[in-house]
């Protein structure tokens, strides 16, 4: 199933593949591959296995690990997430509809500007080094610095921006942090700021892998830099444009740290994210069956989402 | 904008005229951007260098009245109950380590599966993404017990090993590795050479970038990491930087300076290490054994 | 720190053996093993060995945990050393983390066998870490030590019991006050030093101020300091967060839509500006831009530091039909042990911080005990013995387990919808009261199973 998308990403783009050919060096003795996994396979089976079976068991009980009593429930848990008027259903299902807002604002300028800036920053020119330091910059902070910084400069009475929209002479009491559709902009604004540098470096790093030969095969057939940039560049950096657009998507619906400090959830609960609802409900609440359950939704939301994108990038390809 | 369209109008030279328009506009767009992307920057610096009471002033003011180092000191007083420079090297540890155990194990494993056959191969890989989907969150509690029963609570075990288990290194080189030309591969295959003398003499040095990509990428995330380890270290001894420095933080109002200094200094390590990666990242060595 | 808890230790390692084989037998004796609740070594204690305000055993390091960080920390950092220097076989060390971090990980912590001896909790806190099995109950220390109610203020004395038990030694109290800035009101033409003390004063001043230029009393929506006001107010119209058994929420009654109608018109009358983002009202007040601040006790030394800002404290005016504040209350716990040599350890040192609690009342803080409070020494502190005048009628959140979880889901966003004039107080409250009761219904079934 996923497996297919990805792995039809990874066809070596035309002019690569005359350049290829003979026998296909996949075949390795029975033991060899198992030994390469063996390292990993260790810590994934011990550390993600084990606790993401052991979380489904977590989320068919009433669990806190501090009471005696851990009644099982059975599928309780996540009937309650769909049953209206239940005691989680609404706060969470608002908690999934602010990610999901998140997630859709934030992903695609976190796709394609990082694109763009690795485009520029791949040319040779005086001080590429320099601009490459400084979009990479904000990201070496942690969310509670960025997230403090970013809720002063935005502050609707004494914030930083206001006052400077003020003195040009614009609207100079836009309530950023405290309403919509406000609050989204004070969300996705700081985390594209906050992370872009991230998704540019895997893209650079895609750039250094395209092999430069096939450029100048491309100039030799005639090709314009439009051209190359569509038949050369594009399938070059397909397996690497695959894996930015889903850990995006990841990174954007695990977003929590943000929500918490720039809006505080506010107004009400509309920015409150689900991770954040998820963190109250398990570790503060110490309700970590129910929170446990609602991971798993979020889970197969997000695997949903995935599957679709993943068959969208190969259908591009075909 | 014009001129580009105006050179590009032009047959004659498309090469060079493209060029200098290109760079003009490169620069345009980069200047603009760089202060959109520096201004936060300095605010946050200019903010560590005032005492906490300025810090809030409106109209805001960018140049301190005099250079304060109260945020600084407060963080850079140690004692024995806050011990910066122990956490310091705590994060430094934790986060190198955890690099390092990420590069190993998920290369040799996304070597596996990008490039050979083998039975539960389509099964690991499956495995290793979906699970890529359930937020870390889920995990806590369950490698809270886990770590607990190895004794490796309040320790940097904890905050070293268990984040290497997820699967975003793997799938990450993977995407690399598959879109490595086979050639060289071949030709050792043909003159003898086994997998591990593949993987290690052409394998690693074609993925210079990538690795070092990677690498920065988990030291970072380890780095900044709050939630898991507030959640498994108690010890003031234990701690790394992020719970360290917020412990210093005041419960009841925001202390901006002490925060932003907390930032400064815990950005400068990262940002010579960028500095260092960038060499990898940038140099394009990786093909150059291929041209000949 | 890892020997005293190896039964708990094995417990758990046994528990993980057990669930990760997945036996489900197996899971559901587990299960039983976890926290143990009730704590024989403590109530074994009687009259024997022990207790009382020496301590003569063996040498013992405690470690004492709580959540005064930033400016409360070094207060109560050198009591403890103090008391280290001057007690040769109890050496404490003392470590902070933010309160909401803290109380996520001291449980951790505790059943981990990592946990510290000592702790500080908040008196809404102790219900559920006591049925959570965290912390011991401390009716036989009190009894060693000779606390009795008429030592401490009698609220704050009964807000430490759980369940017929005491689980917290009560050591101060943080109630709100009424910040003001002298220099905003000599302008508006009011008297500096007599800031207004019932609804009529307020809301002239007020208006006053208006016409001055100046918005008067910022209205923050989020819970510092929006909720404390309104929890504040919501008493003084004679309202109650909950039910006598705390089973029900009551706030979304009469008193408590006048209290949130209040507030919200302090924004529609434009005596607050809209949008009040986190710590605007506070910033605004140091910025001289906010004449009256509602906020708590701990705040004096924050504004002593600015310079350029004349101001003063008083007591929350009464808005409603009578006088009541919102305070917290720090409570020592004793985290769960059975090394009753650390116990006594523990005693002696909570008996010998709260004699000395007046330096801990210079962090801003009004003493639990009596005897301290009664002091000349407290006297002298202006700032707190002013507020202190409020402690007759302090009123404090239920410590029934699991209360901390109903707020953030209810009353705070009912606040923050109509305070940011997106609902109207009483929708507002109506819908998070319904929330709460699901909320404490969903507690009573988990803390009572």
């Amino acid at each position: 199933m996923a497996t297919q998308g990805v792995e039809r990403t990874g066809v070596q783009p035309p002019v690569a593949r005359s350049a290829g050919g003979g026998r296909k060096p996949t075949d390795a003795g029975t033991f060899t591959p198992y030994l390469f996994m063996a390292p990993y396979l260790v810590l994934f089976v011990v550390f993600v296995l084990v606790p993401a079976v052991f979380g489904i068991w977590i989320s068919l009980h009433n669990w806190d690990y501090l009471l005696p009593g851990k009644p099982w429930v059975g599928l309780e848990n996540y009937l309650d997430l769909f049953t209206p008027n239940s005691a989680n259903s609404t706060p969470f299902w608002n908690s999934m509809e602010a990610t999901a807002k998140f997630t859709l604002f934030s992903v695609p300028p976190l796709v394609v500007i990082p694109l763009l800036v690795a485009l520029i920053l791949n040319q040779s020119f005086r001080g590429r080094n320099f601009f490459r330091a400084v979009y990479f910059a904000p990201y070496v902070l942690g969310v509670a610095v960025i997230g403090i910084l970013w809720r002063f400069i935005l502050d609707p009475n004494n914030g930083l921006l206001n006052y400077y929209l003020g003195a040009l002479g614009l609207p100079d009491s836009i309530p950023w942090t405290t309403s919509l559709p406000w609050g989204w902009v004070a969300l996705v604004g700081p985390t594209v700021w906050w992370t872009m540098g991230f998704n540019a470096v895997i893209y650079l790093t895609g750039l250094q892998d395209v092999d430069p030969a096939l450029y100048d095969a491309a100039k030799v057939d005639g090709a314009n830099r439009w051209q190359r940039f569509r038949h050369v560049t594009v399938p070059g950096l397909r397996p690497v444009f695959l894996f930015v657009v889903t850990t995006t998507i990841l990174a954007s619906a695990n977003v929590f740290g943000q929500s918490y400090i720039i809006t505080q959830g506010a107004p009400g609960n509309e920015t409150r994210v689900a991770i954040w609802y998820i963190a109250q409900e398990g570790l503060r609440s110490f309700n970590m069956g129910s929170a446990a359950a609602m991971s798993y939704v979020l889970a197969l939301a997000l695997a949903l989402v995935s599957l679709a994108n993943f068959a969208l990038l190969r259908y591009k390809e075909d | 904008m014009a001129q580009r369209t105006a050179d590009r109008a032009q047959p004659k030279d498309p090469q060079r005229g493209g060029r200098l328009a290109r760079l003009v506009l490169s620069y345009t767009v980069l200047i603009l951007l760089t202060v959109v992307f520096v201004a936060p920057l300095l605010w946050m610096l200019s903010t560590s260098l005032k005492p906490n009471v300025q810090t809030t002033r409106f109209p805001p003011d960018w140049i301190p009245d005099e250079i304060s180092w109260e945020g600084y000191s407060t963080i850079l007083t140690t004692s024995t109950q806050t011990p910066v420079f122990l956490w310091f090297v705590n994060s430094m540890i934790a986060a190198t380590a955890h690099a390092a155990l990420v590069l190993v194990t998920a290369s040799m494993a996304a070597y596996a599966l990008a490039r050979m056959d083998f039975r539960g191969k389509r099964i690991f890989f499956v495995a290793i993404i979906a699970t890529l989907f359930i937020p870390p969150i889920t995990f806590f509690t369950p490698n809270y017990l886990i770590v607990d029963s190895f004794g490796w609570l309040d320790t940097l075990l904890a905050v070293i090993v268990p984040p290497a288990a997820g699967g975003i290194g793997v799938f990450f080189l993977r995407q690399f590795f598959i879109s490595l030309p086979r050639e060289l591969e071949e030709a050792a295959l043909i003159d003898g050479a086994n997998r591990l003398q593949i993987f290690f003499r052409i394998i690693l040095p074609l993925s210079k970038a990538p690795l070092a990509t990677l690498a920065l990428l988990m030291f970072l995330i380890n780095w900044n990491d709050f939630l898991w380890p507030v959640y498994i270290l108690f010890s003031p001894e234990a701690q790394t930087l992020p719970p360290g420095l917020a412990t210093l933080q005041s419960s009841y109002t925001t202390n901006y300076t002490v925060i932003m200094a907390g930032g400064v200094i815990a950005s400068i390590p990262v940002l010579i290490l960028y500095m260092f990666a960038q060499r990898y990242i940038i140099e394009g060595v990786s093909r150059s054994g291929l041209k000949g | 720190m890892g020997k005293r808890s190896r039964q708990i230790r094995r417990l758990t390692r046994q528990e993980f053996l057990l669930m990760s084989a997945g036996a489900g037998a197996g899971l559901a004796l587990a299960g039983c093993g976890g926290g143990s609740q009730n704590n024989p070594a403590v109530q074994g204690q009687g009259g024997s060995g022990g207790g009382g305000t020496e301590y003569t055993g063996p040498t013992v390091e405690l470690a004492f945990w709580n959540g005064f960080t930033g400016g409360d920390g070094p207060f109560m950092r050198e009591l403890v050393d103090q008391f280290s220097s001057e007690h040769e076989n109890i050496q404490v060390s003392m470590s902070t983390q933010e309160w909401a971090d803290y109380y996520e990980s001291v449980p951790a912590a505790v059943r981990g066998g990592e946990g510290p001896d000592v702790g500080i909790m908040h008196s809404d806190q102790l219900g559920t870490n006591a049925a959570r099995g965290v912390i011991l109950p401390l009716d036989t220390v009190a009894e060693s030590l000779g606390l009795e109610e008429s030592d401490f203020a009698p609220e704050v004395w009964n807000a430490g019991i759980y369940n017929g038990q005491r689980f917290g030694i009560p050591l101060d109290m943080h109630p709100l006050a009424l910040y003001y800035n002298k220099s905003l009101l000599e302008d508006a033409g009011l008297d500096p030093n007599s800031p207004p003390t019932n609804r009529d004063d307020y809301e002239a001043a007020l208006e006053e101020l208006k016409s001055s230029g100046i918005q008067g009393s910022w209205v923050s929506p989020f819970p510092f300091t929006g909720t404390l006001q309104f929890e504040s107010l919501l008493w003084q119209f004679g309202g109650d967060l909950y039910d006598e058994e705390t089973s029900k929420a009551t706030f979304n009654s009469d008193a408590g839509v006048e209290a949130l109608t209040w507030m919200v018109d302090l924004v529609q009358n434009d005596y607050s500006p809209r949008d009040v983002a986190q710590d605007a009202e506070f910033i605004a007040f140091q910025n001289g831009e906010n004449a009256f601040h509602w906020n708590g006790i701990w705040q004096i030394n924050a504004f002593k530091e600015v310079s350029d800002l004349d101001w003063g404290v008083a007591p929350l005016p009464r808005i409603g039909s009578e006088d009541a504040v919102w305070s917290g209350s720090h409570n020592f716990v004793i985290m769960q042990t059975s090394d009753q040599n650390r116990i006594d350890a523990s005693q002696v040192f909570i008996n010998w911080i709260s004699q000395q609690s007046i330096e801990w009342a210079r962090a801003g803080q009004i003493p639990a005990r009596a005897s301290v409070r009664e002091s000349q020494e407290f006297a002298d502190l202006q700032e707190q013995s002013t507020i202190a005048e409020q402690v007759p009628y302090v009123r404090f959140v239920p410590a029934v387990p699991g209360i901390g979880d109903v707020q953030p889901e209810s009353f705070d966003q009912a606040v923050n919808e109509a305070v940011l004039l997106q609902k109207e107080p009483k929708t507002a409250l109506d819908e998070a009261a319904q929330r709460a009761d699901q909320i404490l219904e969903e507690n009573r079934e988990k803390y009572e199973a």
